[in-house]
């Protein structure tokens, strides 16, 4: 059958080429539209991940949603040992964040002001990365704060200058200070880098009578793969009904239902190109059998099965997709790898959809076997369905009848 | 001879109905899908943009200059009120507001976060851009203290109806000023600054908060009719800042921008692929009946006859996958109008990027003008090789082959 299926696709060269042609199109298509789709979903995680977030991070429970001091973990000695111990945690580090009013001059502005640990975040966060002037905070516990472009263009400041805080300490008391502005940073998070502002921990802790307290304490993994289990060993190292580790996925749940709208919007554009394609396809095939009818009674009355008859169109299509797919896949994969590596640029986009959170004009491919190999196999699966109409077309005539059939 | 023709046109059209049946369904669920989707993507993007005019920018809006780069009361606009007034006399002006911003920290007992308070005035937002519209929760109402607020900051502080919360920020002198608020409604605009930031209240409570005189805005937002409004207005008020919808929001004309190239693309690749079904079908259609032509030309029967039959036959057919396809794709457009695509299970995400959770389309003629266009001339494209192939039969030959 095989080779009878092999003489008909070079003998229907008409049909063969159109079904070949469509099959390379939509293998293409969907391997290219998915990896493009795919590259910046993840593109945006990594990019948000990478400037200030976390895979996982630990708090104490009500503190996401209600807030207040009452919330602040208390014991982050005692947390930091246990995390300490765990494998698979490559670091992790204690933040103190809180809201408050900075002051320069005349101008005021709200900001995030958050003590960190200089040396840790290095590792942690892109914050020293994202330096523009001045310099990135030291572990020297100075007063010096480096703040968001945002917030020093709100406020007008230049490196040096002082400009003052007024906010809550953790005991509810007022707390407030001078600070010197060390640096400023820009991320490209629109958000961020308007209402941002970092200063040493040690020095923020005597001023917001937090030592020992965190608001949250950040921890970086060997292999983001591997969260669920670390965090998994987290919550039982933990072993305490007041604290709560929470993965990238909870923390980032938004971004990633996001992520998930845009792919549905991008599979429904996708599905749109299959079916015609597979319409087109089906028509073809039917066009073929149905100008073949007599030859399959022939065949039918010299002793051929119905079984027999439908390897021979199974065999038909799946050579010819075979075909489509073997050349398309290469050049489809080598251009997501290509593009994978040097992503395309489009100029403007990042300032343009900055309130999207996109902080890159790159625009990077996904390179994944496994994506390429279910789109692969979709697009064989629509093209062995497509034989079945016709199949049943052929179906309905008796082996007498087809035979005579003119 | 023409009705002769006509007749058998039809009657050939349909006389193989399984190969006919499938290509009219395939131009029917193509098309159907096509214009949905379109329907959907404008609808998303249509709802973005009159919702960001109505809740922000109006068509037009007026600055101080340099209000827009510095973000300071100082930089406003002193004589609001009769500029209103003359606004309103200009031919081309439905609605004129009047508003003042002040950035500051929104802050409750155990969270806060920047925002931004606007002084508005309920009656004019109602007449500019159907404010009661937005509202998602609660009351639109300004009594007891009350104030509107965004939904996004809502949830970032976590608010509810009939919770507190302090806004503080710079007056005009420079002293930090603090005003308690009672929350009365959340809104969602679907303009992701406001959602994200907003808290509005009344107008006249921010020119005392601030101590701004009565009557001083920050902006003066204009809703016209004329498109030659934008360029009258920068004549006529050349000491302030005068920028159109698009200018201030960028991002809108982008994104419409590229819906238009997306869709284009769409339209062009599903057209493309729709021409070949229709050839295919056609090229086979002609062949299966060469020798009928052959001998039709035997008989004497001009060329040009044959050339119109096949072109009727083409057009029948592809008509009748239109009109299928346009009936389909009305019901579907008609239902994503009237329902939408309830995606309440990513209304987290939705609403961050400035979407609402049910998702509604838009209907256009031009989605059925279009695509009419394009199926006709795919139909007329595809029956071109085989009337060459027919031009070119010897009669003789055809006749005396075997079929």
């Amino acid at each position: 059958m095989f080779h009878f299926a092999l003489k008909n696709i070079l003998f229907y060269k008409g049909r063969s080429l159109t079904t070949f042609i469509l099959t390379f199109i939509s293998t293409m298509l969907f391997i290219v539209y998915v990896s493009m789709m795919d590259g910046s979903h993840d593109s945006m995680l990594k990019n948000s991940l990478k400037v200030y977030g976390s895979a996982i991070e630990v708090y104490h429970k009500n503190y996401r949603d209600l807030g207040g001091n009452e919330y602040l973990i208390k014991d982050v000695k005692t947390i930091e040992n246990k995390l300490s111990k765990i494998e698979g945690i490559q670091l992790f580090s204690s933040r103190y964040e809180t809201y408050g009013l900075l002051s320069f001059k005349d101008f005021s502005t709200a900001s995030m002001v958050v003590g960190v640990n200089p040396q840790k975040e290095l590792e942690l966060s892109e914050l020293k990365n994202a330096l523009t002037s001045g310099e990135y905070l030291k572990n020297d516990g100075q007063n010096c704060i480096y703040i968001g472009k945002g917030v020093a263009s709100k406020l007008k400041v230049e490196v040096s200058d002082e400009i003052s805080f007024i906010g809550g300490a953790s005991d509810n008391s007022f707390a407030a200070d001078i600070f010197r502005v060390c640096g400023v940073f820009k991320t490209g998070l629109f958000e961020f880098d308007s209402s941002a502002a970092f200063v040493s921990k040690e020095y923020f802790d005597t001023l917001m009578l937090s030592q020992n307290k965190a608001s949250y304490i950040t921890v970086k993994v060997d292999d983001l793969e591997d969260v669920d289990r670390i965090n998994s060993e987290i919550e039982q190292a933990l072993n305490d009904e007041n604290l709560e580790s929470l993965t990238w996925k909870t923390l980032m749940k938004t971004m990633v239902e996001a992520m998930e709208v845009d792919s549905i919007f991008g599979y429904v554009s996708l599905a749109l190109f299959l079916t015609v394609i597979f319409f087109v396809i089906m028509i073809y095939g039917f066009i073929n059998v149905s100008s073949r009818i007599k030859e399959f009674g022939i065949l039918r009355c010299i002793g051929l099965s119905k079984t027999r008859i439908f390897s021979l169109l199974f065999y038909e299509i799946f050579i010819l997709s075979s075909l489509a797919i073997v050349m398309a896949t290469p050049i489809a994969g080598y251009i997501c790898h290509y593009y994978s590596v040097n992503p395309i640029i489009i100029e403007g986009i990042a300032e343009m959809y900055k309130d999207y959170g996109i902080v890159s004009d790159e625009l990077p491919f996904s390179f994944n076997l496994f994506t390429i190999s279910w789109n692969v196999l979709v697009v064989l699966v629509l093209n062995i369905l497509s034989i079945v109409y016709p199949f049943m077309y052929v179906y309905s005539f008796g082996p007498i009848e087809a035979s005579k059939h003119v | 001879m023409y009705s002769l023709i006509v007749k058998m046109a039809w009657k050939n059209s349909f006389s193989r109905l399984s190969r006919t049946l499938l290509l009219i369904t395939m131009i029917a669920v193509s098309m159907s899908m096509m214009i949905g989707i379109q329907g959907l993507y404008d609808g998303m993007a249509n709802n973005m943009l009159d919702k960001n005019k109505r809740s922000a920018s109006g068509d037009i809006s007026i600055f101080a200059k340099e209000y827009r780069v510095q973000k300071d009361i100082k930089y406003r606009i002193k004589n609001a009120e009769t500029i209103k007034k003359d606004l309103e006399g200009v031919a081309g002006v439905k609605a004129v507001v009047l508003r003042v911003k002040a950035d500051g920290l929104g802050a409750t007992a155990r969270k806060s976060s920047f925002a931004s308070l606007y002084g508005i005035d309920l009656e004019g937002e109602e007449k500019f851009g159907k404010f009661s519209e937005f509202l998602k929760e609660g009351e639109i109402s300004f009594d007891n203290r009350g104030a509107l607020i965004g939904l996004e900051l809502a949830k970032t502080l976590k608010l509810r109806i009939g919770s507190k919360l302090i806004f503080s920020t710079q007056d005009v002198h420079g002293d930090i000023n603090s005003i308690s608020l009672k929350i009365n409604a959340i809104l969602q605009t679907t303009n992701i600054s406001l959602d994200s930031n907003a808290l509005f209240i009344d107008r006249k409570k921010v020119y005392k908060f601030l101590g701004i005189n009565d009557g001083e805005v920050t902006q003066i937002a204009i809703m016209g009719e004329e498109e030659s409004l934008e360029n009258s207005l920068k004549d006529k008020y050349p000491e302030y800042d005068v920028k159109s919808f698009l200018e201030l929001q960028p991002m809108m004309q982008m994104m419409q921008d590229m819906m238009f190239i997306f869709n284009s693309i769409t339209f062009f690749i599903v057209m493309s692929v729709v021409f070949v079904g229709i050839l295919g079908v056609m090229y086979v259609s002609i062949l299966d009946r060469i020798r009928e032509f052959g001998i039709m030309l035997g008989i004497g029967m001009h060329y040009k006859y044959i050339r119109m039959q096949i072109f009727l036959e083409a057009i029948f057919v592809s008509l009748s996958g239109y009109l299928s396809g346009a009936f389909l794709g009305a019901v579907l457009l008609v239902y994503l109008r009237d329902y939408g695509i309830d995606l309440s299970a990513f209304s987290d995400a939705l609403e961050m990027w400035g979407y609402e959770s049910v998702i509604h389309g838009t209907i256009k003629l031009s989605y059925f003008t279009t695509t009419f266009a394009a199926i006709i001339t795919a139909s007329i494209l595809s029956i071109l090789i085989p009337l060459r192939k027919i031009k070119k039969i010897n009669p003789i030959d055809v006749i005396k082959a075997e079929k």
